[in-house]
């Protein structure tokens, strides 16, 4: 009954022009700036309407006494006024349900229909440590730094070595948890070129607030020379260091018990 | 004196029930799926006349009932919800 | 009411609390007096003013977090210190000040408003209290044991294991938290057994007054959420101290089993701190706009519906981990589906001004104030609603500052119920100035801190680094959060120093306020009322009769037969010479030591086994330190729990006239039918755990973990012994109805011996299983070998927990029976049963579940 009622909402959603589509930079943006602006429109006039009526209806303005007003020791009932209040529930329903159902369409797009097409993705596996990131290439390829291709859907399989991380890039809107055992996928796509930081948003220990990552966007032709140049963990050592000197962001250093991961090293200028 | 009969035979019930559960699974006739919900099945059957029955819950307001029944409600919708989400 | 009236009634003017002489409860000016009340306003008191010093304590870390976040990146504390303030932050201010707050008012105002002389069961409103004190400073302990727990409030696994924060301090503050559920526990059944059953005639639940309301419905939450949590929490310690693995293999999805676990707790919390506060704002509301609620009927129902639904929004904190899309749709829908109701509180509130006469008291003011905060954190709300938006917003400011407006809204409308019933529980009016000062500061000081959060939203929540753009929001939040935290200052001064020079306060200071609690002096005198309260006519009366003090010098009550609240906030003297009266018959105890004891047990207990790891104690002074703890901890609570059992204490009976739906269900077994409900839970918990384990590993892919050697057969033969020793308790209590002492006691004694033959059956099965030599397990089977052995032991374990409790009471009735008790009241030998036959049950769903499926 719900997924059919969900696929139905996905046909209808997905062929009208009015679900945001797009990078998740632009749907997030569309949809935020509705929020906002429709959020901020009847907060003001809520507040407005409260704060009007409490002024209005201040005592000491010579209105006198409600022959009608509640005693001490009654039995509690409820004031009059419930058509007005139905009126208010009704609205602020049609509005937050037709706000979410409208969202819903993108949620679907997010998740099933992300744009591009089929078999052009790339999927990066992305795996959390304490504290920093590692991205294993289908080649086998593992590095510190994220690169990809610009205008491209990357898919990212999003996993953690030790504790409970969330992989996020707040330039590119992209996020999903990192959980030991469990694989989470999601996917990014930039339409600049660039560097951009990726980061944890879940707390997982002392060196949180540094675990960053660097994600590069780069031109489809220079990621193509990249990328044909590394090859699987066992090769090209230059490009595939399997050493353990931590980069900046895991300075801190684990506390015992974290299994030791290695962190590619930024020997990929070498290559790039 | 009819209560203690009704308790006696009550006993002897869940007695042979415990003991079928374990026959379902030692004779290894059902499919496991089939034997697992008649395993369950019988546990249910079980609990339900001990608080029927020894609980007094058949004597007592059904509001009693009622809470017990949401306790359960509560833990239900966390073990399949929670189940539900990994498959 | 003139000043001279209140002091006639027995010493009340005192700025505490009224002191009755005739009672075994010392004068307020004794300290011994506040470790023995077990009466609910002095609860209520010491409830409100320990909830104050821990809102100091957790604000004080929050001040410490904000100065570090004056510029990005280390300043001030240490990563690790700076994790251990966010986390002791969150913890302490939702579980040590929230809920607390808000039951000091509960304890204090509810049974009032109900008409009740005090809680069903006292002492165990005590050991609420002792144990939220303990609980409290236990966590206080855990700072100085190499630094408390450090994984934030929400303490996700596998950061949650000593592998991650091995820290002892981080053992002793799970601890801590468990010893708080415990004490919500307890506290959650007493007052439903007295909300429930001890009403005044008339006031039927659709007519109780709302905080009343509110307060039902968040102990209903409470019993429920706590209990799960309860079980997360045993789990947690388990892993910590005994070494069972459920959080930490990542095979079967640890990780997200805590996230289901907390978060079915987490979400109703939500509500549970947050329909007080609106309780506050309904009561404000409507006394301070002279205006009945608009919409009150379905304002309450509005509530309920809330209340149920608060367990079915859970995932709603876990759109981004891998739960299933079907799952995040049907809990996006239940989502928005539970924001509407707010949003009919909301206008209600807002449509209650409409026409009245509005007053700007200082309680009116933060009621108000709390109202348009909670109506941002509401629109802040639904954008993580949209599943889209949240995805974006996991891990930001945004959550912080969204939560932030919710929850210190309710704190706000809290504060003003502290100005509200200042008057009433301390007999003097506050400074309404300072106060109003209070308020000013306190909004300002909250917007300036909270709001730029939302503008500086992309900062990582729980980091202290963040993009240079938004230094200067940050350094607006911090100037707001010290404007924040200096209001408390003003709060502190007027509220201490108008217990000397404040003014004396009417019995109601407030026009139009409707409720009982401003029938009566203020402060109320011990036993509350001038005679038995009814709404029997429609509008409160008190009735001299039973329940209430009669006879003695009588004076207008005793000749009139009864009188009107109009009369007696008219003329005082009836109220006074009604209540300086003497008790006809044996009056209710207001004083027992046992539950600060027991208290301090416990607190002993956890802190000794706090030094557990791998189900052993470090070696060394050390490990022997904590060794003697728990020894002591265990020794001295049984026998303070003996002698809480065994001590003549009269509480109140009930009902006193509405106590739908349980009526005929007398208040001890309610007590134990909620307990059993919660208990219900609790082990639903852990069943459920199991399951999701099992799922997540593959159902059938299971049986590998388990040894050949173990079998059904010892499952089996403990399921005859339980369902044989269910049978005697039975035929115990039948027993006892036929006045049968021998047949009790042979019954009992069976029982016992049956009960014992499962605890050793259980030990010799477990023995086996330690030292099986297989090829798979060499090292035997042990609690911590893998999941599968994890979840048996710790499962079948708290059930064998269950078990010797229940022998441990067994033995008590047996003593008891033996010396001829129970033939003419065998409610003790049936409440038992009770508890026995659902322990019985429950084995009945364990022994499939770990022996056969």
């Amino acid at each position: 009954m719900k997924l059919g009622a969900g696929d139905y909402a996905h046909v209808v959603l997905q062929q009208g022009g009015i679900v945001p589509k797009g990078t998740r930079v632009e749907v997030f943006r569309q949809i935020f700036t509705v929020f906002l602006a429709l959020g901020t429109l009847v907060g003001v006039v809520v507040v407005g309407y409260m704060v009007y009526n409490a002024y209005k209806y201040r005592d000491g303005d010579g209105r006198g006494d409600d022959p009608d007003a509640p005693r001490l020791g009654e039995l509690p009932t409820g004031g009059g006024g419930g058509r007005k209040l139905f009126l208010s529930f009704g609205l602020s329903t049609i509005i937050v349900v037709s706000l979410i159902a409208w969202t819903y369409g993108t949620l679907l797009y997010v998740e099933e229909n992300p744009p591009g097409e089929e078999g052009e993705t790339t999927n990066i596996e992305v795996v959390g440590f304490r504290f920093g990131w590692e991205f294993v290439y289908p080649n086998g390829h593992s590095a510190s730094t994220l690169r990809v291709p610009e205008n491209e859907t990357i898919r990212l399989s999003v996993t953690s070595d030790d504790v409970f991380h969330t992989f996020g890039v707040p330039d590119l809107r992209v996020k999903t948890d990192a959980i030991p055992g469990q694989t989470t996928d999601t996917w990014l796509r930039a339409d600049e070129t660039g560097t951009y930081e990726a980061r944890c948003f879940e707390l997982c220990g002392a060196g949180h607030s540094y675990m960053t990552a660097e994600v590069v966007v780069m031109e489809p032709d220079e990621y193509e020379a990249w990328y044909a140049n590394t090859s699987g963990p066992n090769g090209n050592s230059n490009s595939s260091s399997a050493g353990d000197a931590p980069d900046g962001s895991s300075a801190l250093g684990a506390p015992t018990g974290a299994p030791s991961v290695p962190a590619a090293a930024s020997s990929l200028e070498v290559v790039a | 004196m009819t209560r203690v009969k009704l308790y006696t035979a009550i006993y002897v019930v869940l007695f042979a029930f415990a003991t079928a559960q374990v026959l379902v699974e030692q004779s290894g006739g059902l499919p496991y799926w089939t034997a697992f919900w008649a395993i369950i099945a019988l546990s249910f059957v079980k609990a339900l006349m001990v608080a029927w029955y020894y609980q007094h819950l058949k004597w007592e307001p059904r509001s009693v009932t009622f809470t017990m029944f949401v306790g359960l409600l509560a833990a239900l919708a966390l073990t399949t919800a929670a189940a539900y989400s990994i498959l | 009411m003139t000043d001279e009236n209140t002091k006639a009634d027995g010493g009340v003017a005192d700025a505490t609390h009224g002191a009755d002489h005739h009672h075994d409860l010392p004068d307020p000016g004794h300290v011994k007096r506040w470790l023995v009340t077990t009466n609910h306003k002095d609860i209520g008191v010491l409830y409100t003013i320990t909830a104050l010093f821990f809102l100091v304590f957790g604000g004080v870390l929050a001040l410490l977090m904000r100065l570090q976040l004056w510029t990005p990146g280390v300043s001030l504390l240490e990563p690790l210190q700076y994790n251990q303030a966010v986390s002791a932050h969150g913890l302490l201010m939702i579980f040590w000040f929230l809920s607390p707050f808000a039951f000091g008012f509960a304890n204090y105002v509810v049974p009032l408003q109900i008409g009740a002389k005090d809680l069903a069961f006292p002492r165990l409103n005590a050991l609420s209290y002792w144990l939220y004190l303990f609980s409290g400073i236990l966590m206080g302990v855990s700072f100085f044991q190499g630094g408390t727990f450090s994984g934030g409030w929400t303490m996700y696994a596998p950061l949650n294991l000593p592998v991650y924060t091995p820290n002892i301090g981080a053992s002793t503050a799970v601890l801590a938290l468990t010893m708080f559920t415990a004490s919500v526990t307890v506290g959650s059944v007493n007052f439903l057994t007295t909300m429930h059953r001890m009403r005044a005639e008339g006031l039927t639940l659709r007519r109780m007054p709302l905080f009343t309301w509110t307060i039902l419905l968040t102990t209903w939450m409470m019993l429920f959420a706590f209990a799960a949590l309860l079980a997360a929490l045993m789990i947690l310690s388990a892993d910590r101290l005994l070494g069972t693995t459920y959080f930490s293999a990542t095979g079967h999805a640890g990780s997200l089993l805590w996230a289901h676990l907390f978060w079915f707790f987490g979400h109703p919390e939500v509500y549970i701190v947050f329909f007080p506060a609106l309780g506050v704002m309904a009561e404000c509301f409507q006394t301070f706009t002279g205006r009945r609620l608009v919409g009150r009927k379905w304002f309450i129902a509005a509530m309920v519906l809330v209340a149920l639904q608060s367990f079915l929004v859970w995932m709603h904190h876990m759109f981004l981990t891998s739960i299933n899309l079907q799952i995040k749709t049907l809990f996006m829908a239940t989502t928005i589906g539970i924001s509407l109701p707010f949003d009919l509180m909301v206008f209600a509130l807002i449509y209650t001004t409409v026409k009245g006469k509005v007053r700007f008291t200082t309680p009116f003011l933060f009621s108000f104030g709390a109202l348009m905060l909670f109506i941002l954190g509401g629109i802040t709300g639904v954008f993580l609603g949209a599943v889209v938006l949240d995805y974006e917003f996991r891990g930001t400011y945004w959550v912080v500052a969204h939560f932030h407006y919710v929850m210190v809204g309710g704190v706000t409308a809290l504060v003003g119920g502290l100005y509200y019933w200042y008057p009433k529980m301390t007999g003097k009016m506050y400074d309404e100035f300072l106060g109003k000062v209070h308020f000013a500061l306190y909004f300002v000081g909250f917007n300036l801190l909270y709001f730029p959060m939302f503008v500086a939203w992309e900062t990582p929540r729980r980091d202290f680094v963040y993009p240079e753009v938004f230094v200067g929001w940050h350094q607006v939040a911090t100037v707001g959060g010290f404007v924040l935290g200096a209001s408390f200052l003003v709060m502190f001064y007027n509220l201490f120093v108008s217990l000397w020079r404040g003014e004396e306060a009417d019995d109601n200071p407030w026009q139009y306020s409707t409720t009982t609690e401003w029938a009566i002096p203020s402060p109320p005198p011990l036993e509350n009322f001038p005679g038995k309260p009814t709404f029997r006519d429609g509008s409160l009366k008190f009735l001299p009769g039973a329940g209430s003090r009669t006879g003695g010098t009588g004076g207008s009550v005793a000749d009139g037969g009864e009188f009107t609240v109009e009369e007696a906030t008219d003329g005082g003297a009836s109220v006074s010479q009604a209540a300086d009266t003497h008790a006809a018959d044996e009056p209710e105890s207001h004083a027992s030591i046992w539950p600060f004891a027991i208290g301090v047990a416990s607190f002993v207990l956890l802190f000794g086994l706090s030094g557990l790891q791998n189900a052993s104690f470090p070696s060394g002074i050390e490990g022997g330190f904590y060794a003697a703890l728990t020894v002591g901890g265990l020794v001295g609570g049984l026998a303070a729990l003996v002698a809480m059992a065994t001590e003549e204490f009269h509480a109140l009976t009930g009902p006193f006239g509405e106590s739908w739906p349980f009526e005929g269900v007398e208040n001890t077994k309610l007590g134990v039918w909620i307990f059993l409900a919660s208990d219900v839970v609790l082990f639903g918990a852990f069943v459920g755990s199991y399951a999701f384990i099992r799922v997540a590993e593959g159902w059938t892919n299971w049986h590998h973990l388990i040894p050949e050697a173990h079998v059904p057969l010892p499952g089996l033969i403990n399921t005859y012994i339980l369902l044989t020793s269910s049978f005697t308790v039975v035929l115990a209590l039948v027993a006892a109805e036929k006045g049968s002492r021998w047949g009790l006691v042979g019954s009992l004694a069976t029982t016992f011996v049956l009960g014992m033959a499962f605890l050793v059956n259980k030990a010799l099965e477990w023995l086996h299983l330690f030292h099986v030599h297989t090829e798979a397990f060499p090292q035997g089977w042990n609690i911590g070998t893998n999941i599968a052995s994890s979840t048996f032991y710790l499962t079948t374990g708290l059930h064998g927990l269950h078990v010797i409790a229940g022998l441990i009471v067994t033995l008590y009735l047996l003593v008891r029976a033996w010396n001829g008790a129970y033939l003419d009241d065998d409610r003790p030998v049936e409440y038992f049963g009770l508890y026995w036959h659902f322990v019985d049950i429950v084995w009945l769903f364990l022994f499939p579940l770990f022996y056969i499926l």
